[in-house]
């Protein structure tokens, strides 16, 4: 049981590095980013490129991927998303599916169809509760605990949080302070992929690496997006390691419907509160 | 008076509907006008060709000899257009202090310095008098460090007048500053609209033409989208093109 516990505080970290981006970018901007997973993808298979074809060491190729991300991610958003503010939502859906495709489609391209295995970088386990946890996994959950402390102080103590948590409410009304919010999406664009890949980063040796890897997690994201509320930090944070856990413990009594699971409280969520979403 | 403003043959479009027809405006220096016609008849979408917010399908603005028609909003904002909503834009999740500091900021974007990174240089000494100013302006000092999604309708209405006080705008709209307040609210705002006229340039569009008429030097009045009459209050409302689109023909006769 101890180790189901660990299990889904593992999935819920991966869950809230990718679905903050997902949030911020429907929260502010309106737009539901399908594409996003595939700057996740992209930037698994560039640490890929290091790791396994280069043999540079882990943390390098990690902070490469990440680095590389940054551009591509400024690119999608300034050429295609930022095209889309104030379109109906479907437009963006589709708009945003035929880059993720596109994505998918590029990456079979240039690195193969095929799957690629990654090992864990660390390799050493902890024994806590008579179960032993790979380092790696603990390193994990520590780092999405970090991270949304880390989140809470920006947005709390820095103006460029202020005018993030301003937009939020209300982007017009950023627009009247005289403050050019386009560029503001752009960063909270950026932010979120280069999060994303960092938990892509993490999945990636605890998972297989396949051009299809993003498109499998979106919709567990989106499902943390809405049942945290979309926009809201907190939300997303708690909600990632609920439905986490849920996909744990349903894992270990109902392995088949671990996913859906997470479906199914996401649609007891909007039933119950239909309201904020 | 000089003008500060001036529209010249300002439409706008949406598909076939004109909801702004070749409108020629102009708005003189500290004067107070005031903007009334019924329900849709394009009062909104000029505040929102002037406020940037709607590109114009053809005409031209300009403020103080400057072609404005294509800038964004921001950059309006930035030379002295400051607007509010119809529906009160303020921001919730901060509080009443946090939502007047974000607007005297003056978040200069092309440098960004470590100083000016984090939020606290609010504290610096040019900001918290703006923004004392503009909370003891609109009588919010007791709610200074209340969260703004707890403050009445009213009080938030206030606040957003605050915050385009403390951008210290040249120009500064008001949509239906009015709407939806009690009538205690109403007395709040009109006299804090009568104590700030005298230093700033003031359109105001209002359904409640009662409130303003007393407040307005000049008054506008639209409908389907073009200017049937403008000047002084008095004479506009005895017009008798304005009586028959208010009031209807029976009214007159």
């Amino acid at each position: 049981m101890h180790y189901t516990i660990f299990y889904g505080l593992t999935i819920g970290a991966i869950l809230y590095f990718i679905s903050i981006g997902l949030s911020l970018t429907f929260g502010t901007m309106r737009v539901i980013n399908f594409a996003h997973t595939i700057t996740y993808t992209i930037g698994v298979y560039i640490l890929i490129t290091f790791v396994i074809f280069f043999k540079w060491s882990f943390p390098v190729g990690a902070v490469l991927a990440i680095l590389a991300i940054i551009p591509i991610a400024y690119v999608i958003e300034r050429f295609i998303i930022r095209r889309l503010y104030g379109d109906s939502l479907d437009y963006t859906f589709i708009a945003t599916f035929a880059v993720a495709l596109i994505g998918v489609d590029l990456i079979k391209w240039i690195w193969g169809p095929a799957p690629y295995p990654l090992s864990d970088p660390i390799g050493k386990y902890l024994i806590l509760f008579d179960v032993s946890l790979p380092i790696y996994r603990v390193l994990m959950v520590i780092s999405a605990i970090l991270l949304f402390i880390l989140l809470h102080l920006f947005f709390k103590m820095t103006i460029v949080g202020k005018i993030i948590i301003a937009a939020l409410d209300d982007k017009d009304g950023v627009r009247c302070l005289g403050i050019n919010v386009d560029k503001y999406f752009s960063l909270v664009f950026v932010m979120g992929s280069a999060l994303a890949v960092l938990g892509g980063i993490f999945y990636a040796p605890i998972s297989s690496i396949h051009p299809y890897m993003g498109l499998a997690i979106l919709l567990l994201c989106f499902a943390v997006v809405i049942v945290g509320g979309m926009g809201n930090l907190k939300g997303t944070f708690l909600s990632a390691f609920a439905l986490g856990m849920l996909m744990a413990l349903t894992a270990r009594y109902w392995p088949q419907g671990a996913e859906t699971m997470v479906f199914i409280a996401m649609a007891v969520v909007l039933i119950f509160r239909p309201i904020d979403i | 008076m000089s003008e500060i403003l001036v529209a010249d043959r300002l439409s706008k479009h949406f598909g076939g509907l004109i909801a702004v027809n070749k409108v020629n405006f102009s708005i003189m220096a500290d004067e107070v006008t005031g903007i009334i016609g019924p329900n849709g008849s394009g009062k909104t979408t000029l505040f929102n060709l002037i406020s940037g917010f709607f590109p114009p399908t053809e005409g031209r603005i300009t403020f103080f000899d400057n072609e404005i028609t294509h800038i964004p909003p921001y950059e309006r904002v930035i030379k002295g257009i400051v607007r509010t909503f119809q529906l009160v834009s303020v921001f919730n999740s901060m509080t009443v202090w946090e939502n007047l500091v974000l607007s005297s900021i003056r978040f200069k974007e092309k440098h960004v310095s470590l100083r000016k990174f984090f939020f606290s240089s609010a504290k610096d000494k040019e900001i918290k008098e703006n923004c004392l100013r503009a909370l003891k302006l609109v009588g919010l000092q007791s709610n200074a460090q209340a969260l703004t999604s707890e403050l009445s309708y009213g009080s938030k209405r206030m606040l957003e007048i605050g915050i385009a006080l403390s951008l210290n705008p040249k120009l500064l709209l008001l949509d239906e500053p009015l709407a939806g307040l009690s009538d205690g609210e109403i007395s709040e705002v009109i006299d804090l609209l009568k104590q700030i006229k005298k230093n700033f340039t003031l359109v105001i569009i209002e359904h409640k033409i009662s409130k303003i008429i007393n407040l307005v030097d000049r008054l506008c009045v639209m409908n389907e989208g073009s200017f049937i009459c403008e000047g002084n209050p008095d004479d506009a409302l005895c017009n008798p093109v304005v009586r028959e689109c208010y009031w209807g023909k029976r009214e007159i006769s």
